[in-house]
């Protein structure tokens, strides 16, 4: 038993150590652009990292009238064909956020806040 | 999973490089040190005689019934939600994927298999058909019908469309149900304990649960690896367990750039890509361990055929390590949403159990504290399975090749540790 008490502490400093410091302070506003069109994206999806605090605004283009949403922020934005719509907010919370078109269910990109 | 709109939506940080790594390697160091240090007489699962009892305050018994009651009446609420709206705040997806199957690890971890206590369709057949069968349970059936209905879970849950709508829940349960119903009717209760998928599993992780009630009534201290190594092979064991570790994998694999653009990009549609690759993961999962067994029992001079089953239980730990890590913070918030969103289950503005007003709780939930656990977590799966498939390993091999038979299951858990490690790393 003290060798798994041991090895927990072992664990425990290391991955301590590993992680980052305090949240940044509010940076520059992240600008995303994603078009849509005939179901596919551009960029293709990815990762997209940002600071805790940081402004995100995310302009999406769709060829088609859907609705894009990020999960967990739980902000959306209607999409009309061909017209550029604005989904802006504050990343205050970490974590990894699907953002996302409802009617055909495409992934835009995840958004990491760290 | 991603499950509804709300907190849900949220999903833990990949952890950092350094964090997978250190837990990598105190694995790789602690796998080695076991194969020279360890005991070398087997000392697992001999019983509970000696065992120390709890204190007497703690020794209460409350009567099947109660529990059985509490199944039902619990159950009966939950279905009320299926006469809600169909919508991100119907607590029916909530409870099902994320109170329920989630939450029924930490309950069994701490209490036991406590599922077959609550499970409501049991006590459907207790009460219509008592302990009467048509036939007897026929011994190779084993754990098959569990296996079967843990994939047709994992598949609902992780790729089935419209997974979190009422009709394909409602569709799903029922099904099972009627098949849980039938095998009950047909070969007695006993049908529950190795073909209920949700039993099982609560049993799997049960036994890793420092409680344990002695044969004479009496609730004991023990060993966690006791408990588990009281699993004993029966067909189909293999299969279940690897289906556990497979399907959670997958989940990582299926939330990476690299497979979403994949399907996205792909003219098929995205659910048959999903189970294809649910089937793949699986079968990976389980060609590995097919070819690592296989060569312990060669080069341990074991009986042939045997070590595979023998070796099962010592997957478990490094399952439900991977799974508590994978699933601890989506159980934390989207729990405690979905107990707020309990109360209201018609949407009609009622508090019934008076949680509507809770908001979700997570202040110490730092990403550094998540990765920290999420690594721990793993890094202890790894231990107990380590040791667990070393105890074995003295009970199936000679001494002289012990040793030998061992280094291919070593090298087999390092690799779905260390495999487990990269994917919260990089997916």
């Amino acid at each position: 038993m003290r060798h798994v008490a041991a090895l927990l502490v072992a664990v425990m400093a290391l991955t301590g150590c590993a992680t980052g410091g305090p949240a940044a302070a509010v940076g520059p506003i992240k600008e995303i652009t994603i078009s849509i069109s005939g179901k596919k994206v551009t960029p293709p999806p990815g990762r997209i990292e940002v600071r805790l605090n940081q402004g995100v605004k995310i302009t999406v283009t769709s060829d088609v009238a859907d609705e894009a949403h990020v999960h967990g922020y739980d902000k959306a934005a209607t999409l009309l064909p061909n017209h550029p719509s604005v989904i802006s907010f504050l990343a205050d919370t970490t974590g990894l956020f699907e953002v996302e078109t409802h009617d055909q269910d495409l992934q835009l990109f995840q958004l990491v806040v760290s | 999973m991603l499950l509804a709109h709300g907190v849900g939506g949220r999903q833990d940080l990949p952890i950092p490089f350094s964090a997978a790594l250190a837990g990598a390697i105190i694995c790789l160091v602690v796998s080695f040190a076991a194969l020279g240090f360890l005991w070398r007489e087997p000392r697992l699962g001999l019983g509970l005689d000696d065992a120390r009892p709890l204190p007497r305050f703690l020794q209460w018994r409350v009567p099947a019934w109660v529990w059985r009651a509490v199944g039902l009446v619990v159950t009966a609420y939950f279905l009320i939600g299926f006469f809600g709206p169909d919508d991100a705040d119907n607590p029916t997806a909530g409870v099902v994927y994320v109170l329920f199957w989630v939450g029924l690890v930490p309950l069994s971890l701490v209490f036991g298999g406590v599922w077959r206590l609550f499970n409501p369709l049991r006590t459907v057949v207790l009460l219509v058909r008592g302990e009467r069968s048509v036939r007897p349970l026929p011994e190779r059936l084993g754990y098959w019908p569990a296996a079967a209905g843990l994939f047709a879970f994992v598949w609902l849950e992780l790729v089935a469309p419209g997974r979190v709508t009422l009709p394909v829940i409602g569709g799903w349960l029922g099904l099972y149900a009627l098949a849980m119903l039938a095998g009950g009717f047909v070969y007695g209760v006993r049908w529950f304990d190795k073909g209920d998928a949700f039993e099982v599993y609560s049993d799997l992780a049960g036994r890793l649960s420092p409680v344990a009630r002695r044969d004479d009534g009496v609730l004991v201290w023990r060993n966690p690896l006791d408990g588990m190594a009281g699993l004993r092979p029966a067909p189909g064991l293999v299969v279940l367990v690897i289906v556990l570790l497979g399907s959670t994998m997958y989940d990582s694999v299926s939330n990476a750039p690299v497979w979403v653009r994949f399907v996205q990009e792909n003219s098929l549609p995205s659910p048959v890509l999903g189970t294809a690759g649910l089937l793949f993961v699986i079968l990976l999962v389980l060609g590995a361990y097919l070819l690592a067994t296989r060569l312990a029992g060669r080069r341990g001079m074991g009986e042939q055929g045997r070590t595979s089953g023998e070796i099962a239980h010592s997957i478990v730990p490094i399952a439900v390590g991977y799974i508590v890590a994978h699933y601890f913070t989506l159980f934390l918030y989207e729990g405690q949403r979905t107990l707020a969103l309990l109360s209201d289950p018609l949407m009609t503005g009622a508090n019934w159990l008076g949680t509507v007003g809770w908001t979700v709780q997570s202040a110490f939930l730092t990403p550094a504290a998540v990765a920290m656990l999420q690594v721990t977590l793993i890094v202890i799966g790894h231990v107990l399975g380590t040791a667990l498939a070393h105890d074995r390993a003295l009970v199936l091999f000679p001494r002289r090749t012990a040793v030998a038979g061992q280094v291919p299951l070593l090298v087999l858990m390092v690799v779905y540790t260390v495999t487990g490690l990269m994917l919260l790393f990089a997916a």
